[in-house]
């Protein structure tokens, strides 16, 4: 009887559950369905099945005969802006992986005057809402004279991917012993030498996963980038805000698809080596 | 001693070279921009999107009615407009709190793989673009939108339905963007969950209902916490979700502060709103860690009882 009861429960849950993954889901098959949907006035009637929205992006000729001008997208500035989204990515998850794994060296290996101050620390970019960051950095890059660019987005970025990294990579220090790092001493290996054959082999997977994570979240930036772009640097994020503000057209969906399946493959990778153990 | 003497020199070197870029990092592009922003809060703005630099308390009073001087009004909107924002990340973290708590229970009963596979599916939404998710709540929500063009063809309304740029459809678009942020928490301490607890209260003759406030709750309450911390604070900052779903008619502080940087150019009233969006952060994540130093006394005390 009570087992009856209980699994009906189970099977209620279940239910309950896979409306959660659709709930999860769904938003982002209709833009997918909808990137492929030939009628250009209304995407909620399917008129039939197209490439011409991702063709035109690129600035490719449309296949449809009955093709608005209207809707090409200049694609210098898709390629000007991909380029500016992969520099910027590239670079400040590259730096913050760097400077993230080295403070999680020091906080996981060594104890010393305010270890806590600095663990606190590091919490703090990752719980201050972005738009308090991003105005903060904006006054000051003002303010210090530094000419808004691509480097100025990169280095707010720097700022709070670091967190990410250390949270990482610490998490990944703390499920080890440092056994073998103390045996490497013992047979006298240098710092450099036992860091280099000991140490990072081992935590390796959290910086990479680190790295990637951090890379597919400076892609995706919206709000910091936005206030510290200045006006002629655009990355993809913020182009995408242009185009949905001039109106809403079937190349957002094709660029929208475009992205979420880049970020989805990078963040499977990225999850993957967090999770993955020696 | 000599050796010694290398080794602690060794240490403090390697520490050094560890923790620059991090000091340099964070002092340099965190605290000092954040304590610019606290004395921009206190300056008077100028002409054309300057300042100038005298105290000036009044940027707070235009906001909560003192001190009041400098030709400042009190102006309630703002005050309407930061309740507002509260209220909507309230409601936003009291959404996904129903909406994740089964859930986290429905994974943790599962079978290794089933579970790992459900986890990745559920974290991987987070690191889809934020503004395509909630563009995405556009298309779904408009007037000739998914859901309303559905209904329509259905027959179950004959008109549209008003949804977007309503208070409904901000707080949709904040529950989608933020359901992550809830779920993780609560799911790590759900499937920390001894569940022998939970049998000995069946055991012991309590009613489901019983079990579920004595037992399962407060073992689950510092997911429930954390959960509730980490949505609040980016619900309360949020500009891009309202500007897109609420339009003109739903604002939070969020976009107040945009439009004081870029387009009214008072750069210091926008830091005095952003000080408070701040503080109230601030204050948030100082209560929760007071209470679970408390909650871990606590159950340190309890465990000593035992013995």
């Amino acid at each position: 009887m009570s087992k009856r009861r209980f699994s009906s429960g189970w099977t209620a849950l279940h239910i309950y559950g896979a409306a959660f993954l659709i709930f999860l889901y769904a938003p982002l098959a209709l833009i997918t369905v909808y990137s492929f949907n030939s009628n250009a006035l209304n995407m909620a009637v399917w008129t039939g099945f197209t490439f011409d929205w991702y063709r035109t992006l690129f600035g490719m000729q449309p296949a449809g005969a009955a093709f608005d001008a209207a809707f090409t997208e200049n694609p210098d500035r898709i390629f000007g802006v991909l380029r500016n989204s992969l520099i910027v990515a590239l670079s400040a998850s590259a730096i913050s992986t760097v400077i993230g794994t080295a403070t999680a060296l020091a906080t996981a290996r060594y104890d010393f005057v305010g270890k806590r101050i600095y663990q606190a620390l590091l919490f703090m970019p990752m719980i201050m809402p972005d738009i308090v960051l991003g105005i903060a950095l904006l006054i000051f890059f003002v303010g210090v004279g530094f000419k808004l660019s691509l480097a100025t987005i990169i280095i707010g970025h720097c700022t709070f991917l670091s967190s990410y990294v250390y949270i990482i990579v610490a998490a990944r220090l703390a499920g080890m012993d440092n056994t073998l790092e103390v045996a490497s001493a013992d047979l006298g290996a240098g710092p450099v030498t036992t860091f280099r054959r000991v140490t990072l082999p081992l935590i390796m997977p959290g910086v990479i996963g680190g790295f990637l994570l951090a890379f597919i979240i400076s892609l995706d930036d919206v709000v910091i980038t936005y206030f510290i772009a200045g006006v002629d640097t655009q990355t993809l994020p913020l182009f995408i805000l242009a185009m949905v503000r001039r109106g809403i057209r079937p190349q957002i969906n094709a660029l929208a698809v475009l992205l979420i399946m880049f970020s989805f493959v990078v963040a499977s990778a990225g999850l993957y080596f967090r999770s993955r153990r020696n | 001693m000599a050796e010694r003497s290398t080794i602690s020199s060794q240490r403090r070197k390697a520490l050094f070279v560890l923790l620059t870029p991090i000091t340099l990092l964070l002092g340099a592009f965190f605290l000092i921009p954040l304590g610019i922003m606290v004395v921009y809060s206190f300056l008077e703005p100028g002409l054309y999107g300057g300042v100038v630099w005298s105290f000036y308390p009044y940027n707070y009073g235009r906001i909560f009615g003192w001190p009041l001087g400098g030709g400042e009004e009190f102006e309630p909107l703002y005050i309407q407009i930061i309740l507002n924002s509260l209220y909507y990340a309230a409601l936003t973290v009291i959404v996904t709190l129903v909406v994740c708590y089964p859930v986290a229970f429905w994974v943790s009963r599962m079978g290794p793989l089933a579970k790992n596979i459900v986890l990745f599916a559920i974290t991987l939404p987070f690191f889809a673009n934020l503004l395509v998710r909630i563009y995405a709540w556009l298309l779904l929500l408009r007037p000739t939108g998914a859901v309303n063009t559905a209904l329509l063809s259905l027959g179950i309304i004959d008109q549209p339905l008003n949804m977007i740029f309503t208070e409904f459809a901000v707080i949709v678009g904040l529950v989608y963007v933020l359901t992550p942020f809830m779920f993780l928490p609560i799911y790590a301490s759900v499937e920390r969950l001894d569940w022998s607890l939970v049998q000995a209260s069946q055991d012991l003759g309590a009613t489901p209902f019983q079990t579920f406030r004595r037992v399962i709750l407060p073992l689950t309450a510092p997911g429930i916490a954390g959960g509730c911390v980490i949505v609040f604070i980016p619900a309360l900052g949020n500009f891009i979700v309202p500007s897109f779903l609420g339009g003109s008619k739903v604002q939070m502080t969020g976009n107040v502060i945009e439009r004081q940087f870029l387009q009214a150019r008072n750069w210091p009233f926008g830091s005095t709103l952003a000080m408070i969006v701040m503080a109230s952060v601030l204050l948030l994540v100082l209560a929760y860690t007071l209470w679970m130093r408390r909650a871990a006394n606590n159950e340190r005390l309890a465990g000593a009882g035992h013995v």
